[in-house]
């Protein structure tokens, strides 16, 4: 292809690709001009003020740090929370599909475990780990009075957010290996594979697609949950947290602030774990 | 490889709790570098004894005696794992076994050459015809250059004149490789057309009926007489077979 049929070709997908996203903007637009229109009668902060907060992110806001701190702490605690969701689920559901004895072992405890919301175990994770952060546990004690992200991480909301993340990572995971069409084995069987082998190889690749749609349900949930505790005793830091402080300062700028980012974040997560989905091709192992 | 059964039994248990015999018994005898097909109406257990052969079912009762090597299997449908592009299909059962990666390789693109699809060998199943996915299934079987080769129908989802060129690819692949083969299938034509020997198997339970070696020479023409005679004297044995089934 020439060059310039190249760009062309580059010109016309990227038409399309803006003209497939723009019936979705009426409703927001409708939403905003509203807004913009009768907010004089409305008891909320007219949108500029929302804005001036947004365009000055790193500003000190209600004392209690910046929105990009606070946004900061909750991405990096919902990534460590989900990290060991991951890293744990998988392998348990990985074993849970493909073994009977093992998933007749633990049925009952994950069955019992996963309705369980995870906000209802923040009060006793707090009991139980009170408020030690990842500064007490490398033993960097000399940290623990400055503002460091370190300190904010405690340990009792990494706990409930691997608890938020882990049963769909388990489940999805598990019906995953379960779903692998049993011909693919028993190929791999009659041609000389070994039991790991088939794991490594078999069973692994052919789940791959559901296990990724796990991990995506549990970023989901992970993002839902750390919102909620944040709002709860416990810290004193996080986007949830500022959303619930600047609501008792009666700051609605900011709290509407908040709550966009919060949303915008959200549609990254899941929009941007599909596109990697797609990227990857994982599509691929779904039969054609 | 040779091969021998020796009463071979096989029982299912249906749902209701009552037992089905599938097989048997049966007794038969394979010769090291025989074609030999099975052929016999659907549902006449003709898989179930191939599975029984891999292993990957066990019999009731009677014996195999299977002489030591290596296995090639070809499922019906191909069974190719649409993650993986076709050369790392065919290179799957070396790389089972443990053989390392440059060698692997090299065998899978030699017998992919062998089949006509070395220019393929980058895609994916998905993307190939289904004679294609047949080829690379064959190749997945042959690759290791087995002992014993067991084919379950593997022709039968594609049309006729692809089937007949898939035949004819076998069937000199087999003898270069002098491979013992183990066919499973209920098209008298592609058996006539195949086989050293047919043995051709009734159901309820599933039996052998007929056991016979071909005279007929390579290479065959399918529109010579003694050809069609053959297959004739196959087809009545075969509606004997279906007569027998719907007035039970």
């Amino acid at each position: 292809m020439s060059r310039l049929a190249l760009r062309k070709k580059v010109r016309t997908d990227l038409r399309q690709r803006v003209q497939s996203l723009l019936p979705g903007l009426v409703i927001p637009t409708l939403l905003l001009s509203l807004w913009f229109f009768f907010n004089s009668r409305s008891i909320l902060p007219a949108p500029g003020a929302v804005l001036d907060v947004l365009l000055d992110p790193s500003a000190d806001l209600l004392s209690c740090g910046s929105l990009f701190w606070n946004t900061g702490v909750s991405l990096i605690r919902v990534l460590l929370g989900l990290s060991i969701a991951i890293m744990l689920g998988t392998p348990i559901g990985f074993l849970m599909g493909a073994s009977n004895r093992f998933r007749h072992f633990t049925s009952l405890i994950t069955e019992l475990a996963r309705p369980l919301s995870p906000i209802a175990l923040l009060p006793l994770s707090i009991i139980i780990f009170k408020d030690t952060s990842f500064t007490e546990v490398l033993g960097l004690n000399h940290l623990k009075y400055s503002r460091n992200i370190l300190n904010e991480l405690q340990i009792g909301m990494i706990f409930i957010l691997a608890w938020g993340g882990i049963f769909p990572v388990i489940l999805e995971t598990m019906h995953g290996v379960r779903g692998v069409r049993k011909v693919y084995i028993e190929a791999a069987r009659v041609l000389g594979a070994g039991r790991m082998f088939i794991f490594k190889h078999v069973l692994f690749p052919a789940s791959l697609p559901d296990i990724f749609a796990g991990y995506r349900m549990a970023v989901g949930r992970c993002w839902m949950v750390i919102i909620a505790a944040e709002m709860l005793p416990g810290t004193n830091s996080g986007i949830g947290y500022m959303l619930r402080y600047s609501y008792q300062l009666s700051r609605l700028d900011v709290m509407l602030a908040c709550i966009f980012i919060i949303a915008v974040i959200g549609l990254v997560f899941s929009r941007g774990l599909e596109l990697l989905g797609e990227k990857w091709l994982l599509l691929r192992a779904r039969e054609r | 490889m040779s091969l021998a059964f020796i009463k071979l039994e096989k029982s299912y248990s249906a749902p209701s709790g009552k037992s089905f015999k599938v097989l048997g018994p049966i007794d038969l005898t394979v010769k090291n570098g025989e074609f030999v097909c099975l052929l016999g109406p659907t549902g006449c257990g003709k898989t179930t004894l191939l599975r029984i052969i891999s292993g990957l079912e066990q019999a009731d009762s009677g014996k195999i005696n299977r002489g030591a090597g290596r296995l090639g299997y070809v499922f019906q449908q191909g069974a190719l794992f649409p993650w993986m592009n076709i050369e790392s299909n065919v290179m799957f059962p070396l790389k089972a076994t443990g053989m390392a990666g440059s060698l692997c390789r090299l065998k899978a693109e030699e017998i992919l050459d062998l089949v006509g699809l070395y220019e393929f060998r980058k895609s994916f199943p998905h993307e190939l015809s289904g004679g294609m996915q047949q080829r690379t299934a064959l190749a997945r079987g042959l690759v290791t250059g087995p002992d014993l080769l067991l084919l379950d129908e593997p022709f039968a989802s594609l049309d006729t004149r692809t089937g007949i060129n898939l035949q004819e690819m076998l069937r000199n692949l087999c003898r270069k490789l002098s491979t013992t083969v183990i066919f499973v299938t209920h098209n008298i034509e592609e058996a006539v057309y195949l086989s050293d020997r047919i043995v051709v198997m009734g159901h309820r339970p599933g039996r052998i009926v007929r056991d016979e070696s071909l005279s007929l020479e390579w290479p065959r023409n399918r529109l010579s007489s003694t050809f069609t005679e053959v297959l004739l004297s196959f087809r009545q044995t075969f509606e004997e077979l279906v007569d027998l089934s719907i007035s039970s």
